[in-house]
């Protein structure tokens, strides 16, 4: 019974984005495609609801012909997916409704707008599902193309720019990652026999201690460089504030909150084949390398920045790395706050980047100079703005400070013989060194905070300019943001019992237990 | 007898691949890149036939077929299209000269061996050193993205990285899952035209297809 109830739903994840894809094209009428693009984001969410039931009742699924693979990791993923992707779309009826009528976007353009929007999800959902890395990498990839127009969308020279920088940029960071896939195959060959199933996860996985290592080393750094270059990670970064500053503000958030958690999904899957064979030390110290990299990195270039769009993109790249420092660290605390900081930025960041919209829209500019009295002008976006720069600099009630203070308890204590956590290579593994790391991530914190707050302080109060429209008028688009932080503040007080045991179960499979 | 043949040969079309990159770098004309690029892509497609031979790999055929396809005649076409529109036909601004960017791209090859030496015994024996070949043709195209300013040359440059991989894939691996295949085919032929695309639009707001015009973004 439960079988075909699995691969139905299996096959409507697939489905829906690709059918809702194909009638926006076809459809002329706005109102029609935002009820296309909510009835197949529900669709989605309802789908993805009931796998994380099965997978929570039964353990890990494959279905259709084992072209799919479900487990407590990717339906976690799925899980932001979902839920982000409702959020925009809500955000998107009152946001693409004003930009058409005030003539940014040319209606007849607005069917290409939800076309690459769900071929765009379709990607991040097959990236997600797939079994075969392969796969997977051809999911990624086209994560790019669809993107890149929606980045480009508004057809200045400044998106054009960092459109084909995106494209270029990505491109080749994930050509560099489909190397190392052609490694592993490469190692696998010589342990499976079915060559057609010699990418497959669920056939790795129980033979990954047989791979050879030398192999499986060169692969992962390939595939982390490339995945990375998606992610973000400091030095393959440059793209990234670019994209966020010019895409529309409902693309930007997908782009932070459920983009960059698939790109880390992908490399966390190949970490876990990887640590079978090798030490967990190996790949745990590389992503600590970047994550530290991109953490402190981008904590100064928060410092510096004059435009609020540029300020949260730099914010995602340093969460991001927070997150790769769990990771790294590993063990369960590690790992588990690495996971809750993805879910908690992917919140986070949205509600930013709709705030940032709505500002965006009412002061016609990226300065934050020139952006005064929000408060005033956009009371409910102001207290959004607000709460988003508190949770990204990780105060509470907001979820992050859990998952932040969770991974730098991990760091501080990795070490001590904690279960599993001990990914530390020699330079580290001293007492001085351990705390060295502990200091300079809770400096780049306290930078990261204070940048964050006195801009984002600085835009809320004060009194807007003469000519600017004052008043704030309630619409669908203040619904994702209010659940959302809604969201927020409950995670950071208790998480429910089900995300709780889907957040425990990826942890363990992280941690190849 | 033939084994050793077949693997004689397999090496010789992955050097004439490797060579084809020297050549790229050394050309300025944009158009000439292009047909380099498509000659490349024909020995890859002949590798390829090759390799299918003499493992007896049917759908490495299909991959050959696909290769001669797309990246021996549509890509190469497109491109083509986009130059006759671009106002500049040269590449005039090097980031690097010729003679230095050539000897770059030695040491990369050399590099490539160098990485690849500890997995090489590993492989068939059929088709030993294309594994090295292969990541130097990736470096070189790397390297060719960063030393080039136009936005033609940046894509050549992206297209041989990609032909690089699909040598480490068919020579090293026998060729990938079929469904990988194809759609890293997929993802090519739409970036490739994606690209294509870009490149009207950049010249039709620019006026040029320089990337050194990008700068308008910056901290």
């Amino acid at each position: 019974m439960t079988d075909w109830l699995v691969t139905v739903a299996a096959a409507m994840l697939v489905v829906a984005p690709l059918l809702a894809g194909g009638l926006s094209l076809a459809v002329r009428r706005p109102s029609l495609l935002h009820v296309i693009n909510l009835t197949s984001m529900g669709l989605l969410v309802l789908a993805e609801l009931l796998i994380t039931r099965m997978v929570l009742d039964d353990g890990p699924l494959t279905v259709l012909g084992a072209s799919m693979y479900f487990d407590a990791l990717s339906v976690f993923v799925l899980f932001i997916i979902g839920t982000v992707g409702l959020a925009c779309s809500l955000y998107m009826r009152s946001y693409l409704d004003e930009q058409v009528a005030r003539g940014v976007i040319a209606p007849n353009r607005l069917n290409l707008f939800f076309f690459l929007f769900h071929m765009f999800l379709l990607a991040m959902v097959l990236a997600t599902t797939a079994n075969s890395i392969g796969v997977q990498w051809v999911a990624v990839e086209a994560t790019t193309l669809a993107t890149t127009f929606l980045i480009a969308f508004w057809r200045r020279r400044e998106s054009l720019e960092a459109g084909w920088k995106y494209l270029i940029l990505c491109s080749v960071g994930i050509s560099l990652a489909l190397f190392g896939v052609v490694l592993v195959y490469y190692s696998s060959l010589h342990v499976l026999s079915d060559v057609g199933k010699a990418l497959n996860v669920t056939e790795l996985l129980p033979v990954a201690d047989r791979l050879n290592q030398h192999v499986l080393k060169l692969a992962f750094i390939f595939i982390l460089v490339g995945y990375g270059t998606k992610v973000g990670f400091v030095p393959m970064h440059s793209w990234l504030p670019d994209a966020y500053t010019e895409a529309p503000a409902p693309v930007v958030a997908m782009l932070a909150g459920v983009l960059e958690v698939v790109a880390v999904y992908a490399i966390l899957r190949i970490k876990m084949i990887v640590d079978h064979a090798v030490p967990a030390s190996f790949s745990g110290n590389l992503l600590l390398l970047l994550g530290f990299a991109s953490f402190v990195t981008a904590a100064l270039f928060i410092l510096v920045q004059r435009n609020y769009k540029r300020l949260f993109a730099y914010s995602s790249i340093e969460h991001m790395g927070i997150a790769m420092i769990g990771f790294g660290i590993g063990g369960t605390v590690g790992t588990f706050g690495g996971l809750f900081h993805l879910l908690n930025h992917a919140f986070a960041k949205s509600v930013a980047f709709f705030a940032a919209g709505n500002v965006h829209r009412r002061f016609r500019t990226v300065d934050i100079s020139q952006v005064q009295g929000v408060m005033v002008a956009q009371p409910w976006t102001a207290m959004a703005l607000l709460f988003a720069g508190l949770a990204l600099s990780a105060l509470p009630p907001g979820a992050l400070f859990a998952s932040e203070t969770s991974i730098v308890t991990a760091l501080a204590a990795s070490g001590f013989g904690e279960d599993g956590a001990a990914a530390f290579s020699a330079s580290f593994s001293g007492e001085n060194g351990r705390m060295g790391l502990v200091t300079v991530f809770l400096l780049s914190a306290v930078l990261a905070f204070g940048g964050l707050i006195y801009r984002v302080t600085t835009m809320v109060w004060g009194t807007p300019a003469q000519e600017i429209v004052r008043g704030e008028v309630w619409t669908a688009g203040h619904v994702p943001m209010v659940l959302l932080i809604a969201a927020l503040v409950g995670f950071g007080f208790v998480l429910p019992p089900p995300l709780r045991e889907l957040l425990g179960r990826a942890t363990n499979l992280l941690l190849l237990r | 007898m033939l084994s050793e043949m077949g693997s004689q040969l397999i090496d010789l079309c992955s050097a004439l691949l490797l060579l084809t990159c020297f050549a790229i770098v050394a050309q300025r004309r944009l158009a000439a890149c292009v047909d380099l690029f498509a000659l490349q892509s024909a020995f890859l497609a002949g590798t390829a036939v090759l390799v299918g031979f003499l493992t007896d790999n049917h759908h490495v055929y299909v991959t050959a077929a696909m290769t001669g396809l797309v990246k021996v005649i549509i890509i190469p076409v497109v491109l083509k299209k986009v130059i006759q529109r671009l106002n500049v036909k040269r590449e005039l601004v090097m980031n690097v000269n010729v003679p230095v960017a050539l000897l770059v791209c030695g040491t990369l090859v050399i590099l490539a061996f160098f990485i690849t030496r500890p997995i090489i015994p590993l492989g068939h024996v059929l088709t030993r050193d294309s594994l090295a070949i292969a990541l130097a043709i990736v470096l070189i195209g790397l390297f060719t993205m960063i030393a080039r300013q136009k936005a033609v040359t940046q894509l050549v440059g992206f297209l041989v990285m990609e032909n690089g991989l699909f040598l480490g894939a068919t020579a090293a691996t026998h060729g990938m899952p079929f469904v990988v295949e194809l759609g890293v085919f997929f993802d090519v032929l739409v970036a490739a035209l994606i690209a294509g695309i870009y490149m009207n639009r950049l010249q039709d707001a620019f006026d040029s297809v320089d990337t050194s015009h990008l700068t308008g973004l910056k901290e």
